[in-house]
């Protein structure tokens, strides 16, 4: 579990919350406080009061793979090659095992043609992709996605969905603004105003939003 | 009005010679939709239309376009204010409304680079919109936004009435009322017509849309009510 105690940071509050694993989304309204979440999960920020637990680790004793919203806020080198392969590098891997696991990944990422191209000159999406890429590459026990499929189109979406459900990582969080994809996860938080509002299967969660724009658009139409 | 191109070619970096767009064809007034998948080349066409990037080859001519807008797709790039109070002001637009307007009250003295990447695709927008342009080309205008934030400014751009409103997304869901659609595909830009005949052959259509043609219930447009009203036919 992923257990958050007596939460407090900036306006984000939250009692109390236990997230199990599988893919778990974050949807609400801009400046809610789903970014600031994620970054008390990946242990960037660290809470004014109260923890975050994964296990019995904190996040920064954790494996974490994370993808910042902003694209470049993601890089921190030229090539999409030694941008993948920093995590493994930072870890001091042998060059033999990090060439064949950055290869691995960016054949997973469907991604491979862009191995050798600088980072300047891909797209807002491609970048997400490297990022997610370099996210993956060293097996994180927590994924954690801020929006990166609202820079990603049907398709892409569609086989980031697939590839992280078959990564096998233990704990996937993600924002989105696509209710259709929070609508495929296992669980859905919804948050407003710093405030948790619901949590719960995306049948529960969504019932509740009936009514407003966070109701999957697919979900009106089958009414 | 209109901007006219002519056998253009638009390349995009140094590094990918091999990468280009061909694009031929004529936009008029109305709202036009140009979906495309990541890395089709929707970025690069839309600075080449707005003129901020010359063409390897081909013209763009702009026929009694007096006035040119481009949203950027990454909002960071194109704020000059300090403060949000600060870049209302350099659009010469009133804060008061503006920001409440986009719910961002309360937000004036911050940062721009400190709000939300939603906030701050908000506060873009809303400034942007508060002015007129012969010419007004969206590059992914509706990524970061809410659910809501996404349907106001739909309706926004759903209700301009005059001048070519160009609009370059891959969003799936929530769209204004457009009158014509284009793709990209293949490295090449496909006019797929006017709406609702253009939707049978749009590749890119989103999964709904897709669905309601498969039962016989074509919608009148792509806009969430038009969706809804197709799919409760009987």
């Amino acid at each position: 579990m992923i257990a958050l105690h007596s939460l407090c940071y900036r306006h984000l509050a939250i009692d109390a919350l236990e997230i199990p694993p599988g893919l778990t989304s974050v949807i609400g309204p801009n400046g809610s406080g789903k970014t600031t979440l994620l970054r008390l999960c990946t242990g960037i920020d660290l809470p004014e009061s109260g923890s975050v637990l994964i296990g019995d680790r904190s996040p920064r004793d954790a494996e974490i793979g994370w993808v910042n919203e902003f694209p470049d806020r993601n890089i921190l080198f030229e090539t999409v090659l030694d941008e993948v392969a920093s995590p493994l590098r930072f870890r001091r891997m042998s060059s033999t095992e990090t060439r064949e696991r950055v290869d691995r990944c960016l054949e997973m990422c469907d991604i491979r043609h862009l191995r050798d191209r600088t980072i300047r000159e891909l797209s807002g999406g491609e970048k997400i992709l490297v990022a997610v890429a370099a996210a993956l590459v060293h097996n994180p026990t927590v994924l954690i996605l801020d929006e990166c499929d609202s820079h990603l189109d049907a398709s892409r979406t569609a086989a980031l969905g697939q590839l992280i459900r078959k990564s096998g990582i233990p704990y996937i969080i993600q924002s989105t603004q696509q209710m259709e994809v929070a609508a495929q996860s296992d669980q859905v938080l919804y948050l407003d105003t710093g405030a948790l509002r619901f949590f719960g299967s995306p049948k529960d969660v969504f019932f509740k939003l009936d009514g407003t724009p966070f109701y999957p658009l697919s979900w009106r139409c089958r009414a | 009005m209109k901007l006219i191109l002519s056998g253009v070619v638009a390349n995009r970096g140094e590094g990918a010679k091999d990468w280009s767009v061909l694009a031929d064809g004529i936009f008029s007034e109305g709202v036009h939709l140009v979906s495309g998948d990541v890395g089709s080349g929707k970025t690069t066409l839309a600075q080449v239309l707005s003129g901020l990037l010359v063409p390897a080859s081909g013209a763009v001519a702009r026929d009694g376009i007096m006035s040119v807008m481009l949203a950027f797709q990454f909002p960071e790039y194109q704020v000059t204010g300090l403060t949000v109070r600060e870049e209302c002001e350099s659009w010469g637009v009133d804060h008061g409304e503006l920001l409440n307007a986009a719910r961002l009250t309360g937000k004036e003295a911050l940062s721009p680079l400190k709000l939300s990447r939603g906030e701050l695709k908000r506060l873009h927008l809303a400034c942007l919109l508060s002015h007129t342009y012969d010419l007004l080309i969206l590059d992914e205008p509706f990524s970061s936004l809410d659910c809501s934030e996404k349907e106001r400014v739909c309706q926004q751009l759903s209700e301009r009435t005059s001048g070519i409103t160009i609009i370059f997304t891959h969003e799936q869901q929530i769209f204004p009322r457009v009158d014509h659609i284009w793709e990209i595909a293949g490295g090449l830009l496909v006019y797929r017509g006017r709406v609702p005949d253009a939707l049978s052959s749009w590749q890119h259509a989103p999964e709904l849309v897709r669905n309601l043609l498969a039962t016989g219930k074509c919608p009148a447009n792509i806009s969430p009510d038009d969706l809804v009203e197709a799919a409760c036919r009987t």
